[in-house]
């Protein structure tokens, strides 16, 4: 009893330490509204138009910042200089694509999902011995990582590059980075009848021939590639279409699901098992997937599209949430909904297989999941930190900037008077969740409202792999000519000294580090650089005598920490209506250093980042005059009184409490 | 107060009981697992259950005991094969006697947990398949297809064009009921008339998926309404009603599977308990 006494006596200050740092936390919140691609301009042009009253509201009570973004300005790089707080040479993402310099194989920057190492064949099938791995690349601890180090409770919601979710006492949704069920950003899948249809991949999808036979369609779904069989070919689940000889609607007929289409609708969630193996499938191989069907035509051709298979939130085939259990806690509750990091088709409207009417249906259905997920979520935090992302205004400034700029090789002003306020639609609906937030803050919660860059028209393609072509810093081998599918073939590396790779990336064809590297580490380096920076900043459009590229950091000097040389040497930042090219950004040649942009994807920000700042909007005032993204984890870390780390870069936006 | 308070709490638990599907099941799995013991208890010749497995324990017993005399080991294999044998025939007749009223005791239950209502406001299917022109003597085909009506109540809606299946022979309707209740759809096909229940809404009701004609085993086993006539062109009417999922843990199942664990899980320790030999 003595003992226990003495040992109660013993600790009692430190007890009461932590007493008093829970109470303090305990009184402290912080809303976080990250909304991806919300610009500075348009903002301050709607708020002045009146149509975002919230937003006007915040700035004018509290603070209205521009944000100072990453180099480059890419989702990806961004929001981990966020979640960090140091920049990519601390967190090791520089693009969303990364290369392997040993044998240029290309693959996604945040996460990495790979198969059993180990396995034996038996006949056609493959016996896996172990499980595989979904590995994120992103380095660096999250900011939630420190909160829940220091028992500051908090919800982070589907920020990017957490794909697989970090371990985490709170509840996560990964976000950007997580793949569809077959691996992919997202691959839909086309299905007609129609005998001129290119036929095959298409960019972000497929389109797959089928035959009307008695006003029936019998065919498959395309699943994850399946690891269980020789040469892993794709997992398939048939499905049929019954069609009404005359009407335009459909039965369709997916396991045992079925549901009628009109010619024009969506289907709700339709879920999908994929048999990987015929025995104990259920128990070992088989994974479940969630798509959503859109009956586009049924006479006189046929065309059916289907969204990527999404990995079902309900009985996740990979890791989205932390708990696991979340994402299905989540899916019970507002029902099924997208898991894709990318959840905006935006290939389907670039291949043209979904117009833009029924682009747009789908891309506000994206957001109102998200809103749906907001206000069964919201109402539930009572303290702590709630971060929520939105990714609507990102996505359809990308696909509908078109329509609002006139100068846009692909404007249609037709097209323009129907759709050419749907980006507004978006900004205003963002506003009413402010609205919705707004009310319940009260003098212990600080709200933040802020983006991870801006944005800027995209009317032309610069092809800095055609542009290094020509001016001698790529050799190709003798014979080669013309595009190539893949990254960089025909290219004579013994003769190449740099390259283009991802939205801004220079690299040097490095001894020592490329496979076949020839410019010698230091001062060859470096000067080669700054001959390569010399001469693309004096590249100018012929069109009009535009600047094209109007900035070109060198990594050396723009990034800090263990990871600022593995990636590009240097990073090109293009003027505002500038863009590295579709082809050039995965290693191809075109013909034309200089291209109209004429996709539908229209609207950019991967370019000079002083160009394309973000928003910081705040209820607090914003003490920092030039606030940056690196300064946002820590203020988090600051408002609960938990001092940054030594490898954060910035610091809090905010006069310390 | 404190009656009062009391009395909340059990009427709570009342319309719990009654309403939730879990707390049925595992009512009922009590239930029906006391009772196939007792059951099992006066139908079986208890004397004789017991020496037959008390002569198999023997015989297990021996194998253990003898297991390095093959010849011993040998003659205990046959007469616990033929102990079996003898267990399972003085086990089949009591066994019987439980397994026919359970069955039909299931068959009953899963008219109610087996599916649930369709939701107000969530669009459903109602198809209607056509018989043959061998099983009735009429015509059938697109043309029939394309004859055949559906008289709806107004609280149900059509929400798109019917789909004509000739290939199938069935017609399909999507349909949406606007407020809770139970209404009756019908359907006019060669000249004859035949209606169909819906159940819009939530909670436990008696839910019929299909209305046939003939088929008496799948009648007995998925519907609950009166058999189509025979010379009706129509075979059958179904509405694709969810699956109920009782929620355990968080996980959805069947409740057959869980009746099923339950029940047998009652029945071993009411047997100990009442000291039934089964």
């Amino acid at each position: 009893m003595c003992l226990l006494a003495l040992c109660a006596a013993a600790l009692s200050p430190l007890l009461s330490c932590q007493h008093a740092r829970g109470g303090a936390i305990g009184s402290r919140k912080l809303v976080i509204l990250g909304i991806d691609g919300l610009d500075p301009d348009l903002l301050t042009k709607f708020m002045a138009e009146g149509k975002m009253p919230n937003f006007a509201r915040l700035a004018t009570q509290g603070s209205f910042r521009r944000l100072t973004t990453s180099i480059p300005p890419q989702s990806p790089v961004a929001w981990s200089n966020l979640i960090t707080g140091m920049n990519a040479g601390g967190h090791g993402i520089f693009d969303f694509i990364h290369r392997d310099p040993k044998t240029f194989q290309l693959y996604f920057s945040t996460s990495r999902v790979e198969g059993p190492k180990h396995s034996f064949h038996l006949g056609s099938w493959v016996i896996p011995l172990g499980s595989g791995t979904a590995e994120q690349l992103r380095h660096g601890k999250a900011f939630w990582e420190i909160l829940d180090e220091q028992s500051v409770p908090n919800y982070v919601y589907r920020i990017p590059a957490n794909f697989p979710p970090i371990a985490a006492k709170g509840k996560t949704l990964s976000g950007m980075g997580t793949p569809d069920l077959r691996g992919t950003y997202g691959t839909f899948t086309f299905y007609t009848d129609d005998p001129t249809a290119a036929v095959g991949a298409v960019e972000g999808g497929e389109v797959v021939q089928i035959d009307v036979k008695n006003n029936r369609v019998a065919t498959n779904l395309i699943g994850p590639d399946n690891v269980f069989r020789k040469n892993s070919p794709p997992s398939t689940e048939p499905f049929t279409v019954d069609v009404d000889p005359l009407e335009p609607v459909a039965r369709i007929g997916v396991q045992d699901q079925q549901f009628v289409l009109k010619e024009g609708e969506w289907s709700g969630w339709v879920s999908v098992e994929f048999q990987l193996m015929p025995v104990f499938g259920n128990l070992i191989g088989n994974v479940k997937g969630i798509c959503r069907f859109y009956l586009k035509q049924t006479h006189p051709r046929f065309q059916l599209y289907v969204s990527p298979i999404n990995i079902d939130p309900e009985n996740p085939a990979l890791p989205i949430s932390t708990p696991s259990s979340y994402s299905r806690a989540l899916a019970k509750q507002i029902g099924e909904f997208h898991t894709q990091g990318i959840a905006e088709d935006t290939k389907a409207l670039t291949d043209g297989v979904l117009d833009d009417k029924e682009y747009l249906e789908q891309a506000r259905t994206v957001l109102a999941e998200h809103r749906r997920a907001f206000d069964a979520e919201f109402p539930k935090f009572h303290q702590g930190l709630f971060f929520f992302y939105f990714s609507s205004l990102d996505l359809n400034a990308h696909m509908m900037w078109r329509l609002t700029d006139p100068q846009s090789p692909t404007y249609d002003a037709e097209l323009a008077a129907q759709y050419g306020t749907a980006l507004e639609g978006f900004y205003e609906q963002i506003d009413q969740v402010l609205g919705e937030v707004m009310p319940k803050v009260d003098d212990n919660t600080t709200l933040v409202v802020l983006s991870d860059h801006g944005f800027a028209p995209y009317r032309h393609s610069f092809n800095l792999n055609t542009w290094l072509l020509n001016n001698g810093y790529i050799a190709r081998k003798e014979g080669a000519s013309g595009d190539a599918s893949e990254p960089f073939a025909d290219v004579d590396w013994s003769r190449t000294r740099a390259y283009g790779l991802g939205l801004n990336g220079l690299y040097l064809n490095v001894r020592g580090r490329e496979r076949e590297g020839i410019v010698e580490p230091g001062a060859q380096a470096d000067a080669l650089l700054r001959e390569i920076r010399q001469k693309l900043l004096e590249v100018r459009d012929p069109k009009d005598g535009s600047q094209v590229i109007t900035r070109i950091d060198l990594a050396s000097e723009a990034y800090q920490g263990p990871y600022a040389r593995t990636g590009p040497d240097a990073l090109v930042g293009y003027n505002r209506g500038y863009r590295a090219g579709w082809k050039t950004i995965l290693g191809a040649f075109p013909a034309e250093v200089l291209e109209d942009n004429t996709n539908a994807w229209s609207g950019d920000h991967c370019i000079d980042f002083t160009k394309v700042p973000g928003v910081l909007l705040s209820n607090r005032k914003i003490e920092a005059q030039a606030p940056a993204l690196t300064d946002i984890a820590p203020t988090i870390l600051s408002e609960f009184g938990i001092a940054k780390t030594k490898d954060m870069m910035g610091q809090s936006v905010f006069q310390p409490r | 107060m404190a009656i009062t308070g009391q009395a909340v709490a059990i009427a709570t638990f009342k319309v719990f009981l009654l309403t939730s599907p879990l707390a049925i099941v595992v009512v009922l799995s009590l239930v029906v697992g006391l009772l196939m013991v007792v059951l099992f208890g006066y139908t079986s010749d208890q004397k004789a259950i017991g020496i037959a497995k008390d002569q198999l324990k023997a015989q297990l017993l021996a194998v253990r005991l003898y297991r390095d005399q093959v010849p011993v080991v040998m003659d205990s294999y046959g007469k616990i094969l033929r102990g079996t044998g003898r267990y399972l025939k003085l086990a089949f007749k009591p066994l019987l006697y439980v397994i026919i009223p359970v069955t039909l005791l299931m068959v009953q239950i899963d008219r109610y947990l087996g599916a649930t209502p369709i939701p107000a406001n969530t669009p459903f299917l109602l198809t209607v398949y056509l018989a043959g022109p061998s099983t009735t003597g009429q015509t059938s085909g697109s043309g029939a297809l394309n004859d055949v009506t559906l008289d709806l109540p107004p609280e149900i809606a059509m929400t798109a064009p019917p789909v004509h299946i000739p290939a199938g022979n069935e017609i399909v309707w999507r349909l949406v009921g606007s407020r809770d209740g139970k209404y009756e759809v019908k359907i006019a096909a060669g000249g004859q008339s035949a209606a169909k229940v819906v159940c819009v809404g939530s909670g436990l009701v008696r839910i019929s998926t299909v209305r046939l004609r003939g088929h008496f085993w799948e009648r007995m086993f998925s519907s609950a309404e009166p058999v189509l006539p025979e010379n009706s062109l129509i075979e059958f009417i179904s509405i694709n009603y969810p699956d109920r999922n009782v929620e355990v843990a968080g996980y959805g199942m069947n409740w057959i599977w869980l009746f099923f664990i339950l029940s047998m899980v009652a029945g071993f320790i009411f047997k100990e308990l009442l000291g039934i030999k089964i």
